[in-house]
């Protein structure tokens, strides 16, 4: 039952996923080497305001295709159909708020609301908040629901698991890191200083962040019941996502308390790939699974399907 | 396009010429309405030819025959067919799973059928309709099974 590595076909895109991801990291890492190195002479330049960067974007774009890929495999009436559809429109929206954010929400050269003249009229601010809302607490919400469906059947097979105290502790970090940034908001508005709405829509996903948290750490003991399978990579893909996601956040509001000299838009970009790649793997094992099962390795070497009689063959 | 229902048998008869059998079976990976023509032209093969390899016999003796043979079948769980499809479908389930899935699913004692309906059930929610009968079809394939619904395999 061997299988020659092969980098051909949908079934390996996790492979191509984790290639990306591994050149991406390295590149960045050499850059920040180098810039350290050059004893800080030139800035390091970021995305604007937490918007995603196009290569984010681009792993949205991908993550979204696989979704499609995946949710066709579901007829209607599927138990797993509703978690895939809301994975799938977590995909869309992430991919629709870079789109949004790099295309139509930056004064660049290439916008089309600048060359029409709107880039004064607040449109283009307006169109950047509509994706921050649409990749932040949407998107977190829309995941938060999938994750729900995907428990609600680990435990109607016996994959259910009751939180152990680290996953409690886990989940209480990130609630204690919502408490503070409530608090913070909280203390700055009595003070008079005036709170972005782009802090406001941040606040508004750290709630669902927490239950999503917990979520992901229920899914973590469901698939050490599990074991190590083809598709049980996919769900420890997602709960990296989580996972990253709140470390994320929680390091991007911890770092600038520290240090104040660390490139923060640097941080931020480091982070968001693999994000990105982790929620992208989610559909990429399943479809490499899925491949799998209809092009098992007894068939012929052409990659004959399942069903063909031994005799024709 | 589908092929014809000639074409199919020809197929099954691996007639036809290797190209045009390439080329129908890279078809049937993709259509399910093609595997199932197949399997039911498969299927009336090999009722057939099994119609033509036993003789005739007396009824009551025939009767007698299958109903011992059932009683045996029940009365061995562990046949060896039976064995075979139970390692079988431990191996799908470890493979798309995990060894410790294998644990959950089947209990100590389980029955192949058993067994058999929890796996397919479990890859069908997980997997999808399409790939748990490829894997289905996968841990059926040159097994000597004898289902309960006499259901033969080869």
């Amino acid at each position: 039952m061997t299988r020659k590595t092969s980098l051909e076909g949908i079934e390996s895109a996790p492979r191509w996923i984790v290639m990306f991801l591994g050149a991406y990291l390295v590149v960045d890492l050499l850059v920040f080497y180098l810039w350290s190195a050059a004893g800080q002479v030139f800035s390091i330049q970021g995305t604007t305001d937490s918007t995603s960067a196009l290569s984010v974007t681009g792993m949205a774009a991908v993550d979204l295709w696989l979704c499609l890929v995946v949710l066709r495999s579901f007829p209607a009436g599927a138990p797993l159909r509703p978690a895939w559809m809301l994975f799938t429109l977590a995909a869309a929206a992430r991919a629709a708020s870079g789109v949004l954010a790099q295309l139509l929400g930056t004064n660049w050269l290439l916008n089309p609301l600048v060359w029409a003249g709107h880039a004064r009229s607040g449109l283009i601010e307006q169109i950047r908040h509509c994706a921050l809302i649409a990749g932040g607490p949407v998107r977190l919400a829309l995941l938060a629901a999938a994750m729900l469906a995907v428990l609600r059947i680990m435990r109607r097979f016996g994959f259910w698991v009751r939180p152990s105290a680290t996953d409690w502790a886990m989940s209480g970090i990130v609630g204690l890191f919502t408490l503070c940034r409530f608090g913070e908001a909280g203390a700055a508005s009595l003070a008079g200083r005036p709170i972005g709405l782009e802090n406001w829509i941040s606040l508004a996903g750290l709630p669902i962040l927490c239950v999503l948290f917990l979520e992901a750490m229920l899914l973590r003991q469901s698939v050490i019941r599990m074991g190590n399978g083809l598709l049980t990579r996919g769900w420890v893909a997602l709960v990296c996502g989580i996972l990253l996601t709140g470390a994320g956040e929680v390091a991007l509001w911890v770092i600038p308390h520290y240090s104040q000299t660390l490139p923060l838009a640097m941080f931020g970009a480091l982070i968001q790939l693999p994000i990105a790649a982790a929620f992208a793997l989610v559909p990429a094992y399943q479809v490499a699974a899925q491949r799998r099962a209809i092009k098992p390795a007894s068939s012929s070497p052409e990659g004959l399907a399942a069903g063909v009689p031994a005799l024709a063959r | 396009m589908h092929p014809r229902g000639a074409t199919l048998v020809a197929f099954c008869d691996a007639e036809g010429g290797v190209d045009r059998n390439r080329r129908i079976a890279k078809h049937l990976s993709k259509c399910e309405k093609c595997r199932n023509q197949l399997r039911r032209i498969q299927s009336e093969k090999d009722k057939l030819s099994a119609g033509a390899a036993i003789p005739a016999m007396d009824s009551k003796r025939g009767l007698a025959g299958m109903l011992s043979a059932i009683t045996a079948w029940q009365g061995s769980p562990t046949s060896g067919a039976a064995s075979e499809l139970k390692g079988r479908l431990r191996r799908q389930i470890e493979t798309y799973f995990g060894s410790p899935a294998v644990l959950a699913v089947e209990r100590p004692g389980i029955r192949a059928e058993e067994l058999l309906g929890k796996a397919s059930q479990i890859l069908e929610v997980f997997l999808g309709p399409n790939a748990a009968e490829a894997v289905r079809d996968d841990v059926f394939r040159g097994l000597d099974w004898a289902g309960p619904a006499g259901e033969t395999r080869r």
